[in-house]
C-alpha cells in the first residue's frame, strides 16, 4: 500500500540520544518521524526497542541528547500534557478482572474526564465509534479479562484513539499474535495512519512485515544507528551491510527474522 | 436490655436513666466506631490491592498496622522509661494516636520506596510480613524491659476494641477519617487506570508519583487513626474488597469502593455485635473475631485463584 500523502511535517525529532535506565545501553540516535509515517524499530534482543519507545513516551528519562515533540523538548512537557501528544500501548499489560472495556477505554479520556473520572457524552459516543473501528462494538460490556489477545490488542489501540494523540508508540504489538491477528493488527494500524495522518512508531522482529508496510525504519544495529525507507536501506544495501560487517551474535539473531 | 426499652430510648420515649446511659454513651458510640472503622480499613485494603497489583495487600499484612503497633509501645513505654507519667489523660490520647501514626506513615514510606523495586507479588508480600515480624520483634524488645502496668496498657491496646471512647475522640476519628475517605474518592479516578498497570496509567498522564503519595497519605490517615483507637485489626481489610468484587462484579473504583466501604462497615458491625456474646456478660477482643470472619474469606480466594 503506498501513501499519496505522508505528510512532511516533522513531528518527532531525535539528536545524538542516548538511552537506557541509570546507564546509556545505546548511544547516538539520530533519527525523526513526521506525520502519517508508519515507522519499525527493528533490533536484537536487549538492544533497547522498549527503552527506546519508553524514552519516547516519556516513562523513563533519556541519558543524553535530545528528544523534541512538535519543537519542544519533551522534558518541558508535564505528564498531562505530553499524554495528549503521545500515547503508548505496553507489550503487555496486566489486566484486571471484571473490568469493562467501555471503562478501559473511558480511562482513555483521562485527561479530559472530570476529577471523579466521569466521560461527557460526546466521550461516549467516541468510544463507541472507536469501539465499531476496531471491530469490538458488541464487545462494550465484555470483562476485559476474558478478551483474547488479538482483541486485547485492538483494544489496547482503541485505548490509544480514544486518548487521541498525535503519535502512537507500541511495544511489539503484533508478537503474542497468531498470524490472522498480525494481519488484522497490522491493517487497523496502516488504516490509523492514512486515514487520521497519526503516527505510528513500533518495535518488532519482524522485518518482513516492517519492509513491507513502513515508511521509515529504525534499525538499532550492532555497531550504530541506521534509519530510512525500506526502499532506499534496500538499495543502499543497509540490511546487508548488516549481515556484514557486524559481529556474529548480531548476525545471527537478525538472520532469523528473514 | 429488654428491645421495648431500647426501642423507646431510642424514639425518645420514657424509659429507665441506666437504660438510656447505656445506649447513648456506649453502645452507640461503639457502634459508629465499628461502622467507621470497617469502612475505613475496607477501602484502605481496596486502595492497597490496587496500587500494588496484589489481592492480599492490606493494611495489616503489610505491616503498616505493626509499624502503628511500634509507635505506641514506644510512644507508652518510653515515655514511663524516662519517668514521665502519662496521667493526663488528654495527652496520653493524643500520643497514641500520633505515635501511632507516625509508626504507619514510616512502615507505609518503606513499602512504597521498596515496591519499586519489587517486581512480582510474592516477593512483595514476603517483603511485608518481614516487617511485620521486625516491628513485631522491636515491640517484644521493648515490652521485655517495660513495667507490667505499661505492659497491660500495650496489651489492652493491641487486642482491638470499639469501646472505651469517649465522644470528643469519635468526633477526632470522625475528622481524620472523613478526609482519609475525601482522599480515597479522590483517588478512584487514578486507581482505575492502575487496574491496567503502571506503564498503562503513565501513558494516560497519570502522575504516578502524586498518585502514591496520595494513596500513601489515605492509607495512613485511615489505617493509621483507626488503628491508634481501636487497635490493630486485621484480615477485614483483605477480606472485603473481594466480597465486594464478587457481590457487584464490578472492579471499576467508582463502584466498588463505596461498595467495600458498605460491606465492611456492616461486617465490622457484625463482628462487633459477635463480640458482645449476647446473652453472656464477657465480651471478645475484636480481633479474633475480625480473625475468625476475614481468615475463611482469605483462604477462599487463595483456593479460588489458580494464581496469587
Amino acid at each position: 500500500m503506498k501513501k499519496v500523502n505522508a505528510g512532511r511535517d516533522i513531528v518527532l525529532e531525535l539528536q545524538k540520544v542516548s538511552i537506557g535506565y541509570n546507564k546509556a545501553i545505546y548511544n547516538n540516535i539520530d533519527a525523526s518521524a513526521q506525520k502519517g509515517q508508519m515507522i519499525a524499530v527493528i533490533g536484537a534482543n536487549g538492544t533497547g526497542k522498549s527503552t527506546l519507545l519508553k524514552s519516547l513516551s516519556g516513562a523513563i528519562p533519556y541519558i543524553s541528547g535530545e528528544i523534541s515533540l512538535l519543537s519542544k523538548s519533551i522534558k518541558e512537557y508535564k505528564a498531562s500534557q505530553l499524554a495528549q501528544k503521545v500515547s503508548f500501548v505496553p507489550a503487555q499489560s496486566p489486566r484486571a478482572q471484571r473490568f469493562s472495556l467501555f471503562d478501559m477505554l473511558a480511562t482513555g479520556c483521562y485527561n479530559r474526564s472530570n476529577w471523579l473520572g466521569s466521560i461527557s457524552y460526546e466521550d461516549e459516543i467516541l468510544i463507541r465509534e472507536t469501539l465499531n473501528k476496531v471491530a469490538l462494538s458488541s464487545f462494550e460490556n465484555r470483562d476485559i479479562s476474558t478478551l483474547s489477545d488479538g482483541e486485547f490488542q485492538r483494544a489496547a489501540i482503541a485505548r490509544s484513539l480514544v486518548q487521541n494523540s498525535q503519535i502512537i508508540l507500541l511495544d511489539e504489538p503484533t508478537a503474542f499474535l497468531d498470524i490472522e491477528n498480525k494481519i488484522t493488527v497490522t491493517k487497523l494500524l496502516q488504516k490509523i495512519t492514512l486515514e487520521q495522518n497519526k503516527t505510528i512508531i513500533f518495535s518488532t522482529h519482524d522485518l518482513q512485515q516492517a519492509i513491507k508496510i513502513c515508511d521509515k525504519i529504525w534499525i538499532l544495529g550492532h555497531s550504530n544507528f541506521i534509519t530510512g525507507s525500506p526502499t532506499s536501506l534496500i538499495e543502499k544495501g543497509a540490511f546487508d551491510k548488516i549481515f556484514k560487517d557486524s559481529s556474529l551474535k548480531f548476525n545471527s539473531t537478525l538472520l532469523t527474522f528473514v | 436490655m429488654p428491645i421495648d426499652q431500647v426501642f423507646a430510648a431510642i424514639t425518645g420515649g420514657q424509659t429507665p436513666s441506666w437504660v438510656h446511659n447505656i445506649i447513648f454513651s456506649y453502645r452507640i458510640p461503639k457502634a459508629i466506631t465499628a461502622l467507621l472503622a470497617g469502612a475505613s480499613l475496607s477501602i484502605c485494603g481496596l486502595q492497597m490491592q490496587t496500587l500494588f497489583k496484589n489481592p492480599l495487600a492490606d493494611p495489616f499484612i503489610l505491616g503498616i498496622s505493626s509499624g502503628a503497633g511500634l509507635g505506641v509501645a514506644i510512644f507508652i513505654m518510653g515515655f514511663s522509661a524516662f519517668g514521665i507519667s502519662l496521667s493526663t489523660s488528654l495527652l496520653s490520647n493524643i500520643g497514641i494516636v500520633t505515635a501511632a501514626w507516625l509508626g504507619a506513615f514510616g512502615v507505609t514510606l518503606l513499602i512504597l520506596l521498596v515496591s519499586q523495586r519489587l517486581k512480582d507479588n510474592i516477593s512483595f508480600l514476603i517483603f511485608g510480613i518481614m516487617i511485620g515480624s521486625v516491628t513485631g520483634a522491636i515491640i517484644s524488645l521493648i515490652q521485655y524491659f517495660s513495667s507490667s502496668t505499661d505492659l497491660k496498657v500495650f496489651v489492652m491496646w493491641t487486642m482491638g476494641s470499639f469501646s472505651g471512647l469517649s465522644l470528643s475522640q469519635i468526633w477526632i476519628m470522625f475528622l481524620i477519617v472523613t478526609i482519609g475517605f475525601a482522599l480515597s474518592i479522590y483517588n478512584i479516578k487514578d486507581l482505575n487506570t492502575l487496574l491496567l498497570g503502571e506503564a498503562y496509567a503513565r501513558s494516560l498522564g497519570v502522575n504516578l508519583e502524586a498518585t502514591r503519595r496520595r494513596i500513601l497519605i489515605a492509607t495512613t490517615l485511615l489505617a493509621g487513626s483507626i488503628t491508634a483507637f481501636c487497635g490493630p485489626i486485621g484480615f477485614i481489610g483483605i477480606a472485603v474488597p473481594h466480597i465486594a468484587r464478587m457481590i457487584f462484579k464490578n472492579a471499576n473504583h467508582k463502584i466498588l469502593l463505596p461498595a467495600t466501604a458498605i460491606i465492611g462497615a456492616a461486617l465490622m458491625i457484625f463482628a462487633d455485635t459477635v463480640s458482645q456474646l449476647p446473652g453472656q456478660t464477657q465480651i471478645l477482643p475484636i480481633n479474633t473475631v475480625s480473625a475468625l470472619i476475614g481468615v475463611p474469606v482469605i483462604m477462599y480466594i487463595i483456593l479460588k485463584r489458580k494464581t496469587v
